[in-house]
């Protein structure tokens, strides 16, 4: 899962299907779906926000939503 | 001509729009600066370009992406001006196909080919335009390099249709679009190409614009049907389906378009975010930065520099006013009008000015880095514990400057709820309208801890929106599940003159204000104090002026400050919060600021005063702010509660604050 990955590892998305339709929606928009690689920038505290890149840009999401994300390790 | 200018958020649109007209819009490095469509002229004169909100598809989520859809549908286009990211040139792409299927000519302007290449990516324009089919110019729109030659291509009267066909999305869809067709039998000036494939997307605008054309239970059992379809012949939903079809064109073009080099080294933005968005430091380096803002803008520059601009003022002007009006042999009566009412008045408040620029530079400086969205993913945690999302935080910021554009803002955030909850809370935001009033209550009462008390009344501003956020999303905004994704733009070096414009462009309508609005109020001001009941010239305590701010004064008791003057300060201060000053400097004749500052102490212990700064903060959004809510509501019962409310809070507080001060033996 992403969200269970350390700063700094890389990964690619396998399966987005089980979060939020809107979220995921947006994930599109930003080029984010099954097959692309993202790698952890860094945690927000106090259980906040992931930042990942993905082909140079930065994204920030939710860690509800980045638990829901099905990954493998690169 | 009437050309539109689409891109994704963040790619420079309105920069490029500036650099094609001529004209000033505002700018920023965040997604959703522009929330609403502009429109400017070409420098030849004849064609008109319009602005609109950055979208990522024509199949929106929030209200500001909402208006290019809408524009789309009901408003006419001759061509189009496709702004692409040449560093993320794959999804911008997605919205070119959407762009071409729409049929109008579609020019490309690539912008950003220097961020790319410092990404290892190399794009060929001749190959990437030919694979596309339509002309391509590469600009640079922050400098303006390039724009002489889109603006050539763009308002050429030659041009082809575009490829609408640009990408095949198989028989069952092909053939869905073309039974569409004989549906909507052209009823419809669009393309029905491209309102087939929206609504097949799910775009609810533009099925709600078909209904207008095709009998609603048709067309729904037309959807439904060829949903069902796609989903067995393909194993997918059709939206994503449509999605993978784009994809797979574009592939085909970024492999011809493209060439790959190594990437030169670790992009400076990434360094900078591993110390800004970092764990343990990013919000205390938030907090620093505000702290450093309001110093400079309260203590170490901005104090400094308005105590000079009101010794001109009271000094230098004033005297050459009353020497000529002396020379002019004036009559009493203008000699009065102009000095005690439009010099006191005008006066009073433009000797905010510097104060007013370093606080809107900062603002500036904040929106422009990319800093912005960076506060918004600090600030998530916080913010869903309230129940509101990361990005309420941005119209937040602004609303420090002025409230207006800071609810206008809040049409980035995607979901009603927390929209509206923004609106309602960003006019507890402290504007630059409301600084003058702290700035001399503060001189007059507290001078040594200045920043310190202004400081207080900002965080404390910040810290009743969220307490209220938590107290509305659990009782009467209930429901709705929050959402948060946002895109961290790469930070840029600020330029000097673009935070110079952005700072004029903010900064200018507090002095435009201080010329009409407040020169007008403080005539009216002057004339309600000038004549009473028993004729004109009375003493003061006989006007008019008395007599109204005297009616409502006694409900002020309770709170500190039982005086007509207040009270009389608190109507003018619901046109415009800077109007306190002006009535406030007319009321009391004080022919300067520090004279003002002395007068107030008969009127007000320190206790008082400081009751009195946290009711002006809290106790009602101005007019304009209220004919905003009104307009991005669209609810008189919204509206008239983003005022009630305010006022039940500003009483409280202030209650709590004078009773308890007082019990607990300050004066």
């Amino acid at each position: 899962m992403l969200g269970k990955l350390k700063k700094g590892e890389k990964c690619r998305i396998l399966d987005i299907s089980r979060i939020d339709l809107l979220v995921r929606r947006r994930l599109l928009d930003l080029g984010i779906t099954e097959g692309t690689e993202v790698c952890i920038k860094c945690y927000m505290p106090f259980g906040g926000p992931i930042m990942v890149e993905s082909c140079g840009q930065c994204i920030g999401i939710r860690r509800v939503e980045a638990v829901q994300i099905e990954v493998e390790r690169l | 001509m009437d050309i539109a200018l689409i891109g994704n958020p963040n790619t420079g649109k309105t920069s490029l729009f500036n650099n094609l007209t001529g004209s000033y819009e505002y700018v920023g490095n965040w997604s959703g600066v522009t929330v609403e469509k502009k429109v400017g002229q070409f420098k030849n004169k004849k064609d008109k370009l319009i602005d609109l909100p950055g979208i990522y598809s024509l199949n929106p989520l929030s209200k500001d992406e909402g208006v290019v859809t809408q524009f789309l549908l009901s408003e006419h286009v001759d061509k189009m001006i496709n702004i692409l990211d040449a560093s993320q040139l794959e999804r911008n792409l997605h919205l070119t196909i959407q762009l071409l299927e729409y049929g109008k000519p579609v020019v490309i302007g690539l912008n950003m080919v220097d961020v790319a290449l410092k990404r290892g990516l190399q794009i060929e324009p001749n190959h990437l335009s030919n694979q596309i089919g339509i002309p391509l110019t590469p600009v640079i729109a922050r400098t303006g390099k390039g724009c002489d030659l889109l603006a050539e291509a763009v308002t050429s009267e030659r041009m082809s249709e575009p490829n609408a066909r640009i990408v095949n999305y198989g028989i069952e869809i092909e053939e869905a679009i073309l039974r569409f067709e004989q549906l909507l039998d052209n009823k419809s000036s669009r393309s029905a190409r491209w309102l087939a494939l929206q609504m097949f997307e799910g775009n609810q605008y533009v099925k709600k614009y078909v209904k207008n054309y095709i009998e609603s239970e048709k067309l729904d059992q037309f959807l439904v049907e060829i949903k069902d379809t796609v989903k067995r012949s393909t194993g997918v939903s059709i939206d994503q389906f449509i999605f993978q079809k784009r994809k797979e064109t574009i592939d085909q073009i970024m492999a011809d378009a493209y060439i790959k080099r190594e990437q030169i080294k670790t992009p400076l933005s990434e360094k900078i975010d591993a110390i800004v968005t970092n764990k343990i430091l990013g919000l205390p380096i938030f907090f620093l930065l505000m702290y450093l803002m309001f110093m400079l803008t309260f203590d170490w520059l901005g104090f400094p520099l308005s105590d000079l601009l009101d010794a001109f003022i009271t000094g230098t002007l004033s005297n050459t006013i009353e020497n000529l009006l002396n020379a002019a042999g004036a009559s009493a009566f203008i000699h009065s009008l102009i000095l005690d009412g439009i010099v006191a008045g005008v006066g009073g408040v433009l000797v905010f000015v510097p104060q007013i620029f370093i606080l809107f530079f900062f603002i500036s400086l904040l929106e422009d880095s990319g800093y912005m969205a960076r506060v918004a993913l600090v600030m998530d945690r916080l913010m869903e514990a309230v129940g509101l999302n990361g990005k309420a935080f941005i119209p937040m910021m602004i609303g420090f400057g002025c409230n207006v554009p800071g609810i206008m803002a809040a049409r980035t955030i995607e979901t009603p709820k927390e929209r509206l909850l923004t609106i309602l809370l960003t006019p507890l935001m402290s504007c630059s309208a409301r600084l003058p009033v702290y700035a001399l209550f503060v001189g007059a009462f507290f001078v040594q801890q200045k920043a310190f008390i202004v400081l207080s009344l900002y965080i404390l501003g910040i810290v009743v929106a969220l307490v209220l956020a938590k107290l509305f999303s659990s009782t009467i905004l209930k429901g709705e599940t929050s959402f948060f994704v946002i895109e961290l733009p790469p930070y840029r070096l600020p330029q000097f003159q673009a935070l110079w414009r952005s700072t004029w462009d903010k900064g200018k309508g507090f002095v435009k204000k201080a010329g009409t609005f407040i020169f007008a109020g403080s005539v009216f001001i002057w004339l309600l104090s000038y004549i009473g009941p028993g004729g004109t010239d009375v003493a003061l305590d006989d006007s008019y002026l008395a007599a109204i701010g005297g009616f409502i004064a006694p409900l002020f008791e309770p709170i500190g400050f039982n005086t007509w003057q207040a009270g009389a300060s608190l109507i003018t201060g619901f046109l415009a919060k800077e109007a306190i000053i002006s009535t406030m400097n007319i009321i009391y004749f004080a022919p300067d600021e520090a004279s003002l500052q002395g007068l107030l102490s008969d009127y007000f212990t320190p206790l008082a005063g400081y009751s009195f700064m946290v009711f002006i903060l809290l106790y009602i959004p101005c007019l304009a702010t209220v004919a905003t809510i009104y307009k991005e509501t669209g609810s008189k019962k919204w509206t008239a509660f983003s005022m009630g409310y305010a006022l039940i809070i500003a009483y409280l507080l202030a209650l709590i604050i004078y009773q308890g001060g007082r019990l607990l033996g300050f004066m």
